[in-house]
């Protein structure tokens, strides 16, 4: 009993990063419908970004965490601009493609820049645990759920509380009105991408401490957020939420009730169950494919 | 497109050169690639096997990406699963031979059809499992499938051996062979591969897969069976890809989960397919044979690895915004243009509706009071929206029934759940006294139910007469097989186009038409069906008055010759002077019924739907459009 309740605790903290994560790779989705298969690779950049700022400055992360999150705000803009812009809205089998050329390049360049070895950044809180009566909780995974949970927090704001917001959201529910209406939803798509690859910024920079990574370890993490938002209902913020606490339980109650190896599956066998089960997943709606624009 | 071509195309562009030219490169492309292990260098004849390699696993994909729209990133797992049948049959059935080493028991060349088969197998499955899945859920899915088959082969151990690999035998022929037979056998598979895409993309099948491409909610009304096409290509698709895998794994005499199964392989694939051109023949394996030299440049001049990476991500980033269609439609469209500049289209003449009289309005036959269909407490909501709630009618035999009713008022989605596009919640649908409520799209199409959509659906990409031949009646394996356009449904079509007054368009791209003329082909290629019930969604919406007339005429026509017709329509003169019973939806469920004359004075009717002011005066003259008065009392 002790050990579900453990691992149900540290599935529930590292699940509050994945939802973070997940948060960009849905809301691409819901404005662009754009899948957007670079995101592990733009997640890895982040941890990349951080190792550097802490090998070479002495920054702690928690202190890179806006550092990273603004620089990497700034390459989703210019990645927009640069590429994704030219298959928004086009088929989705065109613009997945795009998303992986992407991902390529990222992970080939991370391999120019740092080499494709293990790389993890040591912080003094890494490998302290606070104890709760017979539960232990990891610091670091601790500090990184309380990152996760305040940018969500500040993105719902964003979402809710500001015109770009409501631009956002109109635009992910109906183009078309939108555009009407006179929102520009090719400067809100841009917002919308560096926004999605802003907050996975500031996950990229929490995880650099708790897993050890590698440019190829994008792959695993694209795999990951896939089922979490499949899970959740593509384009779902709230579903992705849902989505990432479950996969971050069942990731960890698959390690310890089942065997090391499998959390690797995990992620493929959700999606693989969920798309043939339920596809539109928890949280999302199925529209009426013959109603017209 | 059928441009006239004038005198002034320029010779060397005339359609005997072009084809010669195209035949002359073809066969300098066979000679250069099957003659090619005579090359001395070693690393060249390496990258041709390899891009035979990629070039017949690209014809695969080709199959379901380029013919019926799905992309697929899993089309190297069926590499993979090919090079382990034959890796495991290798070691699994071995002798020891008079120097006391254990070999295999035979050539692993023998396993080659095996792990074809396998591979088919294993590709229909997923196509089974996956049938609902569409658009970007399909892409995921199949990542999913590759890295889940990558997953089982780390951990199978007893049977894979796991991350250490198999390893393969060596070739079992004399030295001086050398590389011969490796490459013939791919050539060999090669060209097996393109003649069944050859073959695929001249059939009813291959015309099944392009309308899937097209809109496969609209193929199911048209009676394509899209799960079962699906399935087969997959397996067509996955056949000599998997054959090729048990080549590739002798030659390159390591078989292990991290190579075999890397989704590098598969966007390879991919980026051929696109390269070459999706959906045509050739363009695949010009891809492969431009991208496995790419991949053989950075490997050995920049050191792979990295550098690889980013040229295939660049190159895909590239392609799909600057060359989305691929070289050869983009090289072929751009010498039709130079071909037909300063012609003339036919897009651009003007539709004579009216090229046969219509028949008079005589009375028709009076419908037999024996309903046709019967719609009974149908139900069906979208979310706490209940469009269909507790509808109950009937369309007599013989009849030309409206249903009509404010929009909203749930008649498209009554149509949806005819038709099969949707299920109804609860309620039942008899067609004959058969329920087909639980049936099909395309089973319900066979048993003589045919429909137009309120916006039509027709298959852009394929010509008018493909469109009007692309319906099928029944479902039978040995129909798959037979030519696109056989000569008996072309003149059929032909009548049909004729019919509606679109002879003169058939081959014109459905797409390049204006939406009235569209609506017109759309009806034809139900007539195809030969429907016992046609459902028309708003005949005449959205097209000018001379062609409603002419489309009421068509209606009464076919009507006359005993085809029922179950159609929404707004436009009430059309209504009336067509539609006898008629029957008012609101709120989901029938409120009235009868003839024009009662619907009109039916107080529920006018509350609801058209209003106290609504006056229809003046008998009709033509019997096809009444005059009206819509001014106010």
């Amino acid at each position: 009993m002790n050990l579900l309740i453990q691992t149900l605790i540290s599935g529930a903290l590292i699940g509050a990063v994945y939802a973070l994560m997940a948060s960009g790779l849905t809301l691409i989705f819901g404005v662009m419908r754009v899948i957007n298969l670079a995101h592990g690779a733009f997640a890895i950049l982040a941890a990349f970004l951080t190792w550097t700022l802490w090998s070479q400055f002495g920054i702690d992360p928690i202190v890179a965490i806006p550092i990273v999150t603004l620089v990497m705000f700034g390459i989703g803009w210019l990645v927009y601009v640069g590429s994704v812009r030219y298959v928004r809205g086009a088929h989705v089998s065109m613009s997945v493609l795009v998303a992986f050329g992407i991902a390529l390049v990222l992970e080939g360049i991370m391999g120019f820049v740092w080499g494709n070895t293990a790389h993890v950044v040591s912080a003094p809180y890494q490998s302290e645990s606070i104890v709760l009566g017979p539960f232990y909780i990891r610091e670091d995974a601790l500090i990184a759920a309380g990152v996760a949970v305040l940018v969500l927090l500040a993105l719902q704001l964003v979402l809710h509380r500001t015109w770009k917001g409501r631009a956002i959201r109109a635009a992910s529910v109906n183009e078309s009105g939108a555009l009407l209406v006179g929102v520009s939803v090719n400067q809100v798509a841009a917002f919308a991408f560096a926004i999605g690859i802003g907050t996975l910024g500031a996950a990229g920079a929490m995880i650099s401490v708790i897993y050890p990574f590698v440019p190829g370890s994008h792959y695993q993490w694209i795999a990951r957020l896939l089922a979490i938002v499949v899970l959740g209902g593509l384009g779902s913020l709230s579903g992705a939420v849902i989505g990432a606490l479950v996969i971050g339980m069942g990731e960890l109650l698959a390690t310890a009730y089942i065997g090391a190896q499998w959390p690797i599956a995990v992620p493929f066998l959700v999606i693989f169950i969920v798309l043939l089960v339920r596809p539109q997943g928890i949280r999302g709606t199925r529209l009426r494919e013959d109603a017209v624009a | 497109m059928s441009a006239p071509v004038t005198d002034r195309v320029h010779p060397l562009l005339s359609k005997k050169v072009l084809t010669w030219a195209g035949r002359g490169l073809l066969l300098l492309g066979i000679v250069v690639i099957v003659l090619f292990p005579l090359s001395p260098s070693r690393s060249a004849q390496n990258t041709v096997i390899l891009a035979l390699v990629l070039a017949i696993g690209a014809t695969g994909l080709n199959i379901i990406t380029g013919y019926a729209g799905y992309l697929a990133l899993s089309q190297g797992a069926f590499l993979g699963i090919g090079a382990y049948v034959a890796a495991i049959m290798s070691r699994t059935l071995t002798v020891v031979d008079d120097r006391g080493i254990t070999v295999p028991a035979i050539s692993p060349f023998v396993w080659i059809p095996l792990a074809g088969i396998v591979a088919a197998i294993i590709a229909s499955l997923l196509a089974l499992v996956t049938y609902r899945t569409r658009g970007p859920s399909f892409v995921i899915i199949t990542i999913a499938f590759l890295f889940l088959v990558q997953f089982i082969a780390v951990q199978w151990v007893p049977v894979t051996n796991g991350t250490a690999g198999i390893t393969m035998p060596l070739p079992d022929w004399p030295r001086e062979f050398g590389r011969w037979p490796f490459h013939l056998v791919l050539v060999a598979v090669l060209a097996l591969a393109l003649l069944t895409s050859w073959a695929i993309r001249r059939s009813k099948f291959g015309t099944g897969l392009i309308a899937i491409r097209e809109d496969e909610g609209k193929a199911g009304t048209v009676g394509i069976n899209a799960p079962v096409y699906k399935i087969l290509a997959f397996g067509a698709s996955a056949l000599f890809t998997g054959m090729a895998g048990a080549v590739y794994g002798y030659y390159v005499t390591f078989v292990d989960p991290i190579n075999m199964f890397s989704i590098l392989v598969s966007v390879q694939m991919v980026l051929a397919v696109i390269l070459g051109g999706r959906g045509t023949l050739f363009g695949p394996v010009l891809g492969a044979f431009i991208i496995e030299p790419a991949n053989a440049l950075a490997n050995g001049a920049f050191g792979g690895g990295n550098s690889r990476l980013v040229l295939f991500g660049a190159l895909l980033i590239l392609l799909v915004i600057l060359l989305p269609k691929g070289i050869i439609p983009s090289v072929a469209g751009l010498i039709e243009r130079l071909r037909t500049r300063g012609t003339v289209g036919l897009s651009g003449a003007r539709l004579s509706v009216v090229e046969r009289p219509l028949p008079p309005a005589v009375d028709r036959p009076a419908p037999s009071s024996k309903p046709l269909l019967e719609v009974r407490g149908l139900y069906r909501s979208f979310g706490g929206n209940k469009a269909v709630n507790d509808c109950s009618f009937t369309v007599p035999e013989g009849s030309i029934t409206a249903l009509i009713g404010p929009n909203g008022s749930g008649k498209t989605t009554v149509f949806n759940l005819i038709s099969g596009s949707m299920t109804a919640e609860r309620g039942e649908i008899l067609l004959d006294g058969e329920r087909i409520d639980t049936l099909a799209p395309w089973s319900r199409a066979h048993r003589g139910i045919g429909r137009t959509f309120q916006i039509t659906r027709l298959f852009k990409e394929m010509t008018v007469l493909e469109n009007v031949v692309a319906p099928l009646r029944d479902f039978s394996v040995k129909q798959l097989g037979a030519g696109a356009v056989s000569g008996s449904e072309a003149r059929r079509a032909e009548e049909l186009l004729d019919f509606v007054g679109m002879a003169a368009y058939r081959d014109a791209r459905a797409g390049s038409l204006s939406y009235g003329q569209q609506k017109l082909v759309e009806l034809a290629q139900v007539l195809m069906l030969d429907p016992k019930l046609i459902l028309l969604d708003e005949p005449a919406g959205g097209i000018n008055p001379t062609l409603i007339e002419r489309m009421g005429g068509l209606i009464r026509e076919l009507n006359q010759q005993g085809t029922t017709f179950l159609l929404v329509e707004h436009n009430m003169p059309f209504v009336l002077g067509l539609c006898d019973p008629i029957r008012v939806l609101a709120r989901g469920s029938v409120i009235a019924e009868g003839n024009p004359d009662e619907i009109q004075r039916n107080p529920a009717v006018l509350d609801a739907y058209l209003g106290d002011d609504f006056l229809l005066t003046g008998e009709s003259k033509t019997g096809s459009v009444p005059a009206v008065d819509w001014t106010k009392k």
